[in-house]
């Protein structure tokens, strides 16, 4: 008994410091934030506790970031990434709900299909997309950046799943009352699934925070940089002075860290959803 | 024998309108195929079977496998070939076994157990630019890191600056945010194992490892290869941090193939042989995919 509760409380410091490591880098970023750029280097070497908590705190970084346009990016990947939430959990559902609720010849290989070519990763046929892109002319437009966040594997996956847990008997009734596939899906599955909507949403949503390769291959104007995009040209450009791409980052990060945060039991679920139920 | 026939009709005229339903709920996600994916893998083979000069106006000439064969011969694309499997090989085994570890020691109900959890897995909602502009900075010579190892009487490291260590720096990057993403994929499969089966163990007398071999082990195999192939595909085209760090350097160490097609087509302009390459990754991805589809779980058993 007192061995188990001796070996319990190991493995709880092991967690705690596994978890203080992982969040040190997070720490030290928003540190950064708030101490001027001459500071940065100051306390690492030798190392003490300033590292984390800065002497004097400042504003001047977030105040940079803000005068130099950042908020720009900001709101262009916000409006990117709620358009592609939107649009592209309506293209997702419709498409898992025809996959798991109508019957029809040829499902399973319509199914192994789709999310076949979805799982390939888009980074893979992004350069020669970007071309094709740009013979249509979609160069530095926001559907160019929006477009290719709409069609994601995981989320069709994960709410056919969640579409095929519902009981048959509601879309038989439905039917029988008179009800086209549309009012079944819309009044009928939708309202049931939320949680699944709200798991490939965060997927959907994730998808776009991070675009990094294809955002720089479709767009040349400063104007329509994304947020990650404007801040690896500021690191770029300044190579001393990292108080403002500190302080870009640090808002970059905070907004999937609060929706993360707030919504990750959902998250939990869908991901649980790619789990073998045999 | 006119009933049947009747309701042999409404039968198929009841699949007919469902098979024109499936058809319009389908139809965005086909277009989104069609010009996402199919087009740009046609115009990558197209690319890649012909050639011309930088910046003529001729059209450029089919060429068969003339591009493949001289970039088969080419010592540069062995080297971003073998610097690309060198880094999968240890970043998606090393992620995966700790993330099992974390997941493993996460689900023993220890006390605040959620919040470790949620810590760990925080830094995978960093955007890849921006973690890797934190460890960018963190790494360099006169940065925490290395403030770090000299309170442990290590000498400084030179990491991102240094050919033998360019990927281990790059495994560090990709782990701190992978391990906690994987790690909660793992929890979700834990948590679906049944408890009667650590219960049968339990009345068996099985210690803890051997209840792990003999039960959490052989439950866990197919979320766990699961991930492990997800994991291989993420890190098969990392671009952000060599494309902001490292430019592939230095001496090429950290040029990796979906950095080197990127150089090859865009710094090089030499769309051909960038393309030539690009098939030769998307067939490798393709591969690796239709492995990862055969992993996913399938709830309704009708494959």
């Amino acid at each position: 008994m007192i061995i188990r509760r001796v070996g319990r409380g190991l493995l709880t410091v092991v967690a705690i410091l596994v978890s203080l490591l992982f969040l040190l880098p997070v720490l030290w970023l928003v540190a950064s934030t708030f101490r001027s750029s001459t500071e940065t280097f100051a306390s690492s070497s030798p190392l003490n506790w300033n590292v984390l908590w800065p002497k004097e705190f400042t504003l001047v970084n977030l105040e940079s970031a803000v005068n130099s346009g950042f908020m720009t990016a900001l709101s262009n990947s916000l409006l990117v990434a709620v358009v592609t939430v939107i649009v592209g959990l309506g293209i997702s559902a419709a498409a898992a709900f025809a996959l798991a609720v109508i019957p029809f010849r040829g499902r399973t290989v319509t199914f192994s299909i789709v999310v076949l070519s979805f799982l390939v990763p888009f980074e893979a046929i992004a350069i020669p997309l970007s071309r094709s892109f740009s013979d249509w002319g979609l160069t530095n437009t926001l559907i160019a950046l929006i477009l290719p966040g709409l069609g994601n594997g995981l989320a069709v996956f994960t709410m056919r799943q969640f579409f095929l847990g519902v009981p048959h008997s509601l879309s038989e009734a439905a039917h029988l009352d008179g009800a086209n596939w549309f009012r079944v899906f819309w009044s009928v599955y939708l309202p049931l699934t939320r949680p699944a909507l709200i798991g490939a949403g965060l997927i959907l949503f994730l998808f776009q925070w991070q675009a990094y390769l294809w955002p720089i291959l479709v767009t040349s104007r400063q104007e329509l940089d994304l947020a990650p995009v404007a801040i690896a040209k500021a690191f770029g450009a300044f190579t001393t002075d990292y108080g403002r791409v500190f302080a870009e980052t640090a808002i970059l990060a905070i907004i999937p860290a609060i929706v993360l945060l707030a919504l990750q039991r959902y998250f939990v679920t869908s991901v649980a959803s790619t789990g073998s139920k045999e | 024998m006119s009933t049947t026939m009747q309701r042999a009709q409404r039968h198929t005229s009841v699949a007919r309108r469902n098979t024109l339903a499936a058809i319009a709920f389908l139809a965005p996600t086909a277009i989104l195929i069609i010009v996402l994916r199919i087009v740009p893998a046609i115009s990558a083979v197209r690319d890649s079977t012909h050639s011309g000069l930088p910046g003529s106006l001729a059209e450029p000439e089919f060429v068969g496998f003339d591009v493949f064969a001289r970039l088969f011969a080419s010592d540069s694309f062995w080297q971003s070939v073998r610097q690309t499997l060198f880094f999968n090989v240890l970043v998606n085994p090393i992620q995966i076994f700790l993330a099992l570890v974390l997941a493993v020691l996460l689900t023993r109900n220890l006390p605040a157990s959620g919040l470790w959890r949620t810590l760990i897995f925080l830094p995978s909602a960093v955007p890849l630019a921006g973690s890797t502009i934190v460890w960018g900075i963190a790494l360099r010579p006169d940065g925490p890191v290395n403030g770090m190892l000299e309170l442990l009487d290590i000498p400084r490291q030179p990491w991102f600056t240094s050919p033998d260590q360019v990927i281990l720096a790059l495994i560090v990057l990709a782990s701190w945010i992978g391990i906690g993403y994987w790690m909660m994929f793992l929890i979700a499969g834990l948590n679906d194992i049944p408890t009667v089966y650590y219960e049968a163990a339990r009345i068996d007398g099985a210690g803890a490892l051997r209840t792990f071999f003999s039960v959490t082990l052989p439950m866990l195999r197919r979320p766990l290869l699961f991930v492990l192939v997800a994991d291989t595909v993420a890190n098969f085209v990392l671009f952000a941090p060599i494309q902001i760090l490292t430019n592939g350097g230095p001496e090429k160490q950290s040029n990796l193939l979906m950095y080197d097609i990127f150089h090859t087509s865009y710094e090089l302009s030499d769309p051909y042989t960038a393309s030539a390459e690009l098939v030769v990754l998307l067939l490798i991805m393709i591969a690796i995919v239709v492995v990862q589809f055969r992993l996913l779980g399938s709830s309704d058993g009708e494959e």
